[in-house]
């Protein structure tokens, strides 16, 4: 080709041989071990906390046959434990998508060569497996040392003191989990692999735009089926809960079901929602650019936002069922609001806040990977770009635009179904609490908004917004024409 | 006073433009003091083989890349020593480019990729740019390719797509690098005449830098580049003297 070309290094078409494990060094696996390691540290405080509390109630006779309550607890922290998991699933399996459109050309050599195309989606799983190995390990150090700090604060706040080691072999079991699930993610994200062909390896074809959505029927039968029962369950726990707090029983299944209908149906849910958002940003090249981009993988985009979207709706919903539950008790007394009461639910919301917020934090970590990888695997297009007379300014601004996309569309659809889900959870519980001025049962429960916790979430979607954007952005204002149309 | 590009009858030139890349033992002259202009209305080809250093000549006249020494000039424009945001304004408003491939950007179907410069410069064409473009889209055959994205489009139409965003805004000059290379013959024959009638028809000044014989016979002149230096600069020639001429520097070498 030209001569800038011969002298030019030529990093990104071939594979790095520098060594066995220089896969390691491969963007998107360092995002990959920092969520292994987050759920993994998580599971690990869960488990030594719910532990240190059920010893706390055995030698503390004041609080009775306290026996439910631990089990309560128990199971509490295991389905926060699973909901971290998941969406740390979701993110492994998006970024292994991402590093496999990445790698397409040195799989399609590979293929060239001889390669099977299961021998190259194996290599690929077995990162992952190694990824989550590291990141595992360096949870369960990482949870021992959080969790040998934080239980004397736990005892002092509880007014307990028992003695509880901290090593334990219980403690394993979620770094486990962890490795198992990344492992599986990388193997369920590593399925375009099956369809690249050895031709790729040979150049000149031309990328295709839009990912399509591959329709398998089965699973959509299975999730319109899941999003029925789910939505079946909620209008139960309603209607049982005007009779009965045992409702929110019913409800709680209800929202688990639809909830995850809700995700397995990402990919068509969230698409029309953010292109919705696209056309808020206007008409100018940029904004249109940044809406293409954000759509360009429709299914990555999805699962990348349907993460965040998950992390505002379980903040929002305990905020709203606290706060609503809070309104109706004030109401119920004649407008005085019970201290004693609502510090007793705000302390159990705040608690709970904090804990899914740690889901929160590990879907903010996939978005940031997701835009960052999006970034550097379109050098030549920023090139092209650049050339055709796209400033540095408006490549900031593309990629700024692209961030907030995702984000805001994540914000508003989480802050509607957190709404709705704790006004169901709210509603379930205290539908059947008698009100004045009848002293009559059932009761209809206003949704209350808090103030401070929306807003809370709003900041931080915001800062994960520039936090998205800083690093893609620096990536892609480095882009100049010449070496990008060099290759 | 300075006699200007336009005075000289020029559409963009260089001026004892040298350029290295890396230092010392290592380091590698890709031009060595080139002073050459661009003709305004005239298809120039500028060949050589792989090395001699015409894509980098071609990337500092449109103002890609900065050279080590020397200065260029687009139009009246001296462009070395611009920053980097007047360079990427003048190259939006008054350069066309055509690529070997990846000329379009996957996400924008063919018309708004060909309006691109404009929605860039944040405008909307004048009701003559309108017509001009409506011109252009008729004469390339892309009339039923608009709402077509690039990966549905051929090769031979996807230049031609390119074809069309360069000749968009008017340049003042389009640089075409090695704009058949990755087409067949037919499709190379189809693009690089419409690149000779854009320049004989609309009097559009065109640079194209290419290795092919064949492809530099569709030029008005042809600018011969070896080892960073200007060797021969000829009036229109066919393919055959094209490759005489190459063979000849080959064996001298």
């Amino acid at each position: 080709m030209t001569a800038v070309a011969e002298r030019a290094p030529v990093v990104a078409a071939t594979p790095r041989t520098a060594g066995r494990w220089s896969w390691l060094r491969e963007r998107g696996m360092g995002a990959t071990v920092l969520v292994a390691a987050i759920s993994t540290a998580f599971g690990v405080s869960l488990i030594s906390a719910t532990g240190y509390i059920g010893a706390a109630m055995l030698a503390t006779p004041t609080y009775g046959s306290s026996e439910t309550l631990a089990v309560i607890v128990g199971i509490l922290g295991m389905l926060l434990l699973a909901v971290a998991v998941y969406v740390a699933a979701i993110v492994t399996a998006n970024t292994f998508a991402t590093i496999v459109a990445g790698r397409t050309r040195r799989i399609a050599l590979m293929r060239l060569i001889g390669a099977s195309a299961r021998s190259q989606r194996s290599e690929i799983a077995t990162q992952g497996f190694v990824v989550g190995a590291i990141g595992a390990f360096l949870g369960l150090v990482a949870g021992v040392v959080l969790v040998a700090a934080g239980l004397p604060v736990l005892g002092r706040v509880l007014g307990a003191s028992v003695e509880y080691a901290v090593v334990q072999p219980s403690l394993l079991l979620p770094a486990a989990a962890v490795i198992l699930t990344t492992w599986g993610a990388a193997w369920a994200g590593s399925r375009r692999v099956l369809t690249v062909t050895p031709l790729q390896a040979l150049g000149g074809s031309v990328e295709q735009t839009h990912e399509d959505v591959a329709g398998r029927r089965g699973r959509n039968a299975a999730t319109i089926a899941l999003g029925a029962v789910g939505i079946a369950l909620l209008v139960g726990g309603l209607l049982l809960g005007l009779l009965s707090p045992l409702g929110v029983i019913v409800a709680f299944f209800g929202g688990l079901f639809s909830f995850t209908a809700l995700t397995l149906a990402a990919a068509v849910v969230m698409p029309p929602l953010l292109r919705l958002t696209g056309r808020l940003f206007g008409r100018s090249a940029t904004a249109r650019l940044a809406a293409e981009n954000a759509l360009r993988y429709p299914e990555r985009s999805s699962r990348m936002a349907i993460g965040v979207v998950m992390g505002v709706a379980l903040v929002t919903m305990f905020a709203v069922a606290a706060e609503s539950a809070k309104a109706l008790v004030a109401a119920s007394s004649g407008g005085e609001a019970d201290v004693y009461f609502n510090q007793m639910v705000d302390s159990f919301a705040g608690v709970m806040m904090a804990l899914v917020a740690v889901s929160a934090v590990i879907a903010a970590v996939g978005l940031v990977n997701l835009l960052t990888i999006g970034v550097v695997q379109r050098r030549r297009e920023l090139g092209l770009l650049r050339a055709l007379g796209l400033t540095a300014g408006q490549v900031r601004r593309m990629v700024l635009l692209e961030a907030t996309h995702i984000t805001v569309t994540a914000l508003a659809f989480g802050l509607v179904l957190g709404t709705v889900y704790g006004w169901i959870a709210a509603q379930s519980v205290l539908g059947s609490v008698p009100m004045p001025p009848l002293w009559q049962a059932p009761t209809f429960v206003l949704p209350a908004v808090p103030l401070v916790p929306t807003l809370l979430v709003v900041v931080a979607t915001a800062v994960l917004t520039v936090i998205a954007a800083v690093v893609p952005t620096r990536l892609a204002t480095r882009a100049t024409p010449v070496e990008v149309l060099a290759e | 006073m300075e006699i200007t590009t336009t005075d000289l009858g020029l559409a963009a030139r260089v001026q004892n433009l040298t350029k290295t890349f890396g230092a010392g033992e290592s380091g590698v002259r890709a031009l060595d003091a080139v002073t050459v202009g661009i003709r305004r209305g005239e298809f120039t080809a500028i060949m050589g083989p792989s090395g001699s250093g015409k894509s980098t000549l071609m990337h500092i006249m449109a103002g890609l890349d900065a050279p080590t020494s020397g200065r260029a000039w687009i139009g009246d424009t001296e462009i070395t020593g611009l920053s980097d945001l007047e360079l990427t304004i003048l190259r939006r408003r008054r350069v066309g480019f055509v690529f070997q491939a990846f000329n379009l950007v996957p996400t924008l179907d063919a018309i708004g990729n060909i309006m691109l410069p404009f929605d860039l410069d944040g405008r909307r064409p004048s009701a003559l740019e309108k017509a001009r473009i409506d011109g252009l889209i008729e004469s390339l055959g892309l009339s039923a390719r608009l709402r077509h994205r690039p990966h549905q489009l051929s090769g031979g139409q996807q230049q031609r797509v390119a074809i069309a965003r360069a000749l968009a805004t008017a340049p003042d000059l389009v640089f075409a690098d090695e704009p058949t290379g990755n087409l067949d013959s037919r499709s190379s024959r189809e693009v690089l005449a419409l690149l000779a009638a854009a320049s004989r028809e609309h009097g559009q000044s065109i640079a194209m830098v290419t290795h092919d014989p064949v492809a530099a016979a569709y030029a008005d002149r042809v600018v011969f580049l070896g080892d960073g230096r200007i060797v021969a600069d000829k009036p229109k020639q066919t393919a055959e003297q094209v490759s005489a001429h190459m063979l000849a520097a080959e064996v001298a070498a």
